[in-house]
């Protein structure tokens, strides 16, 4: 898969915050996605040319991931969550329960993110669900925040996403 | 519940009488459920409105996909059943996501356009956005720092506080700030990229990076409610044409027991001695330009006023005066040549003067010089320091 291969060409992430969660904690209570992704936000982005802007975006795209880890429902397990920077770019690594069976899906949906059908997935997905799927939500990602996104396969109950995101570019 | 914390944390609005629909703070629900009273009220809207409805989102500052899809929903099933009328999306150049998010739906439905909402707050906008201000606001702050530096605790200022520098020009007022008072955090906000990116130059230059710079609408902000224990804005109100909506803001953002402090200008009490009398013609006349352009530099004096109508509680007012014997003349004398280039050379123009009048202008201005410069004269520009606590 094309995400796979970029994985060993970019090695300069540095680790800026990192957190850490119960699963049954996490889920109980919704607002949790909105106060960990404004809050890990505001950290992270102080030292940003325009902190505020960058924050305000940055906390879009964690709350949709988080909300997305909120979403899979399940109560046993670990939630965490890293972001790193390399020059213009943030990536958020995020670890969530997720059975075996939702695998498949998520492989598929993360490689429908950087195909060229992305866009018209995603006009399809607004015009046509009430509500939107995970794969919408990654496919957000990656039109409306230009994230690059992959899946690291652990022999594990998790699954974690790499999301990068180059926000300062797109902010200033 | 969370229910109830979504629907304090965002506000919309129908006015029928401009046909704008508004969504401003946050929207980051479970379910649709949480929002369909929004929902329902966006579509009673849509169908109240005849031509054009406006949806303005300006002030949305977070918004998750499923509140996304629910808007855009209505959006789209409005453009299917109501071929008569046009959507129009408002956006602000400050969030950023909201017009990337939005733009696709007028992919999806030509009915639905986008607009971003930037420049043309109001009629002087140009002007003060203008990198030719530059050098003015350098100087006057220098000129009024001696000042403001004795002024500023008596309203608020003090070390460890989160304070917000609104319309901060190019800067130098929040370095200065940082310097003498040491607050805890400092967030300086103007809506000119230029002097925004040459105050991030200048902090960079003197190895400051904690001062944090923000491309922003004062009238409009981003910033949440109830942060900051002192939220300044200098020279400022009196440029809106609307300075209470502005004024609005800054309340809005300070925390309850904190204050807000203004400073602003009465021009045509600018004095000088000799030739007061051509000085004196000039400056009323600055005033009077500035009011062509919808601006009002003679707000000084009526700070209270704004103060105690916005809500504001034990308001303090203080005048002072920034005059040719406040170190370097020169300096003075600098601030009125930029004065005069702006005032004379590009807003008369613009106005529309005849080269007489605009001769007559520029003289009082030279007079002005000649009186600071003059080893007996004097030369003064007052300016009105005010500040409000918002109530706890
Ligand atoms: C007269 S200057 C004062 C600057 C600074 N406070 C000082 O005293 O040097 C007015 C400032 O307001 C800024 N400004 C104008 N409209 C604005 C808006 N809608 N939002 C934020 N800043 C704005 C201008 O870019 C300009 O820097």
């Amino acid at each position: 898969m094309a995400a796979t291969e970029k994985e060993s060409a970019k090695t300069a992430f540095e680790p800026l915050l990192q957190f850490e969660m119960e699963m049954g904690t996490f889920l109980s209570d919704w607002q949790h996605c909105d106060q960990l992704s404004t809050f890990m936000a505001r950290m992270i982005s102080h030292n940003r040319a325009d902190p505020v802007r960058h924050s305000n975006f940055l906390s879009s795209a964690l709350n949709e991931l988080l909300e997305m880890s909120f979403r899979s429902g399940i109560p046993d397990g670990r939630l965490g969550c890293t972001v790193y920077r390399d020059g213009p770019t943030e990536r958020v690594k995020l670890s969530f329960p997720c059975p075996s069976t939702q695998r498949q899906f998520y492989r598929e949906a993360v490689s429908r993110t950087n195909n060229g059908s992305a866009y018209a997935r995603y006009l399809d997905a607004i015009w046509t669900e009430l509500a939107p799927s995970r794969e919408v939500i990654l496919l957000d990602l990656a039109i409306n925040f230009d994230a690059e996104i992959r899946l690291e396969e652990r022999p594990s109950p998790s699954i974690t996403l790499v999301v990068d995101l180059p926000l300062e570019g797109i902010v200033n | 519940m969370s229910t109830v914390t979504l629907s304090e944390r965002y506000r919309a609005e129908f006015d029928p009488n401009s046909q704008e629909f508004s969504l401003a703070g946050v929207i980051r629900p479970h379910s649709v459920d949480e929002i369909a009273a929004t929902v329902t009220q966006l579509k009673q809207a849509i169908d109240a409105a005849r031509g054009v409805l406006y949806i303005n989102v300006k002030r949305l500052a977070q918004m998750n996909n499923t509140a996304f899809h629910a808007f855009a929903r209505a959006f789209l099933d409005a453009c299917r059943t109501r071929s008569d009328i046009r959507l129009v999306v408002v956006t602000s150049s400050v969030v950023g996501w909201t017009e990337r998010m939005f733009r696709h739906l007028s992919n999806i439905e030509p009915q639905i356009t986008v607009e971003v909402y930037d420049s043309k707050f109001y009629p002087g906008q140009t002007f003060v956005e203008d990198t030719s201000f530059i050098p003015i606001l350098r100087t006057q702050t220098k000129m009024t720092w001696r000042h403001e530096r004795t002024i500023l605790p008596r309203h608020g200022m003090r070390a460890g506080i989160h304070m917000a520098d609104i319309c901060c020009g190019i800067g130098d007022f929040a370095v200065l700030v940082r310097k003498e008072f040491q607050p805890a955090r400092i967030v300086a906000l103007d809506h000119s990229k230029a002097s925004l990116a040459y105050a991030r130059d200048v902090a960079t230059n003197f190895g400051i990076t904690d001062i944090e710079y923000t491309f922003g609408d004062a009238s409009e902000m981003l910033l949440e409610d109830n942060q900051f224990d002192l939220v300044t804005c200098r020279h400022s109100l009196q440029i809106f044409n609307q300075p209470d909506v502005l004024l609005k803001e800054l309340y809005r953002i300070c925390k309850p027991g904190g204050r807000v402090y203004i400073t602003n200008e009465k021009n045509s009490h600018c004095l000088g001695e000799p030739r007061a009398q051509s000085i004196q013609w000039t400056y009323n006349e600055v005033a009077k330009l500035f009011a062509h352009f919808e601006m009002d530099v003679e707000l000084g004096p009526k700070s209270r006023r704004y103060l105690a109508d916005a809500g504001f509680e034990d308001i303090r007012v203080e005048s002072f005066m920034v005059t040719n014997l406040d170190g370097d003349p020169q300096d003075f004398a600098d601030i009125i040549t930029a004065w005069e280039n702006v005032y004379a050379g590009e807003m008369a123009v613009k106005r529309g003067d005849p080269p007489e009048f605009i001769e007559r202008f520029r003289q009082g201005f030279r007079d002005h010089i000649f009186a600071a410069l003059h080893p007996k004269g004097y030369a003064g520009w007052p300016i009105w320091a005010a500040s409000g606590r918002k109530p706890l």
